[in-house]
């Protein structure tokens, strides 16, 4: 279930440029908004990806294929967390950057070295643009949702 | 000898895609020449039968008699009044149970094998409390025994509803041996043809089976049509639950005179496509003849359970005598959930089933809470789609099992 918290993230992005990916964001958002209203999700999406994922793996590495498939719970879950921590962090630099000034205040540059500042400052730029972007579909699918539950 | 290599060039989706389809339990491919008659009658004579007297409604009006015609020799019923167009086997079955004149205390007598179709609309008439319901469980194989209906069937048996091939199991019942003992008993039988019709010969009066539905989408016809076949004295005994358009000779505003059997039982101008795109799916099956289906899905269902066994950790539902089955199997691997599993073989173009298929009864009953894997064959299913089938589940089983 906690899988349906990245998708909608990820196929809310990819949904602005096809309907089929909207089509499964919302599918996420609806198991999001289920999740959040302490409901079991429905749409099985979860599953799908578990076993389409599975199915995809099984031709190349059967290993790696049965690993998946019995631990995708956990698998989820560290996905979930570090999907949102580097989202955290990215945040928290372009905080930065909009009140000091530097993804990294205290530091001579705005990233890790000398070398990188210029490509890290434009990399936080753009997460921050994408995060905008999300916002505004989640609230769009969100409203969309809401209008159709009425 | 049927040919199926040959057969699967009428079908445009089996002959452009390479999708395995082991979904017909479900509903089956259709053929050309059933989407041509369809389309036929659209973009040629699209009218009413019935109520216009010009050309194109007479031409609908022979059509779509014609199909009624074709239906009702295909189960050798005696007339072709006798058939009752609905909209599935699911609206036959209810059909009787709305429009039978059920006595207070009268038992209908049904199983555990039945799809929600052939239970459903039992459970609400004896909640109502029109009648009470009486079952007679299956083994855990899905097997119905002869006595259990001697002994429930008894003079309050009004009605005895069952299912003819099983859905899950793929076991077909002793319907021969439990008419005869409901008729012994006064009591009347309604056969679930879904699974039955399309797959083996029916004949309604060497069985004298009083009344039957099925489906035109299970046998290479369209959805949306289906049939009730009832004995003629029968179905001019039920009192029609939809009145309208059709149905009536004559009324004035207190009162109407019922039209004769089958036109009262048929409220509202028909589908006349759908009929006329049942009567050219028999057509085709009889064409190839039902005999020749029988006994190819019979070496079909011999390779596919067989297949099966070998396959590691797989549980089958129903007997493991391919002797006793249709080419109908549900089954399920240890260690994966039913679910996954269709999603796993969908990944690798095979199209199967999974879940209760509609018999929840029955999987719990034998335990199955999550329901099962089903895969079901049609004629134009071959040996070597089997192949493909049998060796990805063994990659499945032995990766995940
Ligand atoms: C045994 C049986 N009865 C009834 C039905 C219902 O058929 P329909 O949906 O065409 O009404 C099915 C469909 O799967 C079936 O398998």
């Amino acid at each position: 279930m906690v899988i349906c918290i990245v998708a909608l993230v990820v196929f809310s992005v990819l949904g602005i440029f096809s309907m089929r990916w909207r089509e499964i964001a919302k599918e996420a958002f609806d198991c999001v908004y289920r999740m959040a209203t302490f409901r079991p999700c429905i749409t099985k999406l979860d599953q799908r990806i578990k076993s389409r994922l599975t199915a995809k793996l099984m031709k190349r590495a059967p290993a790696l294929a049965r690993f998946t498939y019995r631990y995708f719970k956990a698998l989820s879950w560290i996905f979930t967390i570090v999907f949102f921590a580097t989202m955290f962090y990215s945040a928290y630099g372009i905080y930065n950057l909009v009140v000091y000034g530097s993804c990294e205040p205290g530091s001579p540059t705005c990233g890790i070295d000398q070398a990188m500042s210029v490509i890290s400052c434009y990399e936080t730029q753009i997460v921050y643009g994408i995060i905008l972007v999300l916002f505004i579909v989640f609230l769009y699918f969100g409203y969309r949702y809401l209008k159709f539950k009425e | 000898m049927l040919d199926a290599e040959k057969l699967r060039e009428d079908f445009p989706l089996l002959r452009e895609s390479k999708v395995i389809y082991f979904d017909n339990a479900c509903t089956t491919q259709k053929p050309k020449q059933v989407v041509d008659a369809i389309v036929e009658y659209y973009t040629k004579y699209a009218a009413c039968a019935g109520r216009s007297l010009h050309k194109l409604a007479t031409k609908t009006t022979e059509e779509f008699e014609k199909a009624r015609e074709k239906v009702a020799k295909f189960i050798n019923a005696k007339k072709s009044k006798e058939i009752v167009w609905t909209k599935n086997t699911t609206e036959a079955i209810n059909l009787v149970a709305n429009s039978f004149k059920f006595e207070k205390g009268d038992k209908v007598l049904t199983t555990n094998l039945e799809h929600s179709s052939g239970l459903l609309p039992w459970q609400r008439l004896a909640k109502k409390g029109v009648i009470s319901l009486d079952f007679v469980l299956c083994n855990k194989e899905g097997e119905l025994s002869i006595e259990d209906f001697e002994d429930k069937i008894d003079e309050k048996t009004k009605l005895v509803s069952v299912i003819f091939a099983s859905n899950v199991t793929g076991t077909v019942s002793p319907l021969k041996e439990i008419i005869k003992i409901a008729h012994e008993n006064g009591a009347l039988v309604l056969a679930d043809g879904a699974q039955a019709a399309p797959h083996f010969p029916v004949d309604v009066r060497k069985l004298d089976l009083d009344f039957m539905g099925f489906s035109a989408h299970k046998m290479v016809g369209p959805t949306g049509i289906g049939c009730l076949y009832g004995k003629e004295d029968l179905l001019r005994e039920l009192s029609p639950f939809i009145l309208g358009g059709e149905t009536i000779k004559d009324a004035d505003l207190r009162s109407y005179e019922p039209e004769d059997i089958p036109h009262r039982l048929e409220g509202g101008i028909q589908n006349y496509a759908g009929a006329i795109g049942f009567g050219a799916a028999v057509d085709y099956l009889t064409k190839i003849g039902m005999k020749n289906i029988e006994d190819y899905e019979k070496e079909l269902a011999k390779l596919l359970i067989e297949g099966l066994l070998e396959v590691p950790n797989l549980a089958l539902i129903g007997p493991k005598d391919w002797r006793k089955k249709n080419a109908l199997v549900s089954f399920n691997i240890k260690g994966i959930e039913p679910q996954d599993l269709a999603i796993m073989l969908d990944e690798n173009n095979i199209a199967v089933r999974s879940g209760m298929h509609c018999a929840y009864p029955f999987h719990k009953f034998i335990g199955e809470n999550k329901g099962s894997v089903r895969a079901s064959l049609y004629f134009y299913n071959t040996k070597e789609e089997i192949g493909i089938f049998i060796e990805k589940l063994k990659e499945i089983a032995k990766t995940l099992g």
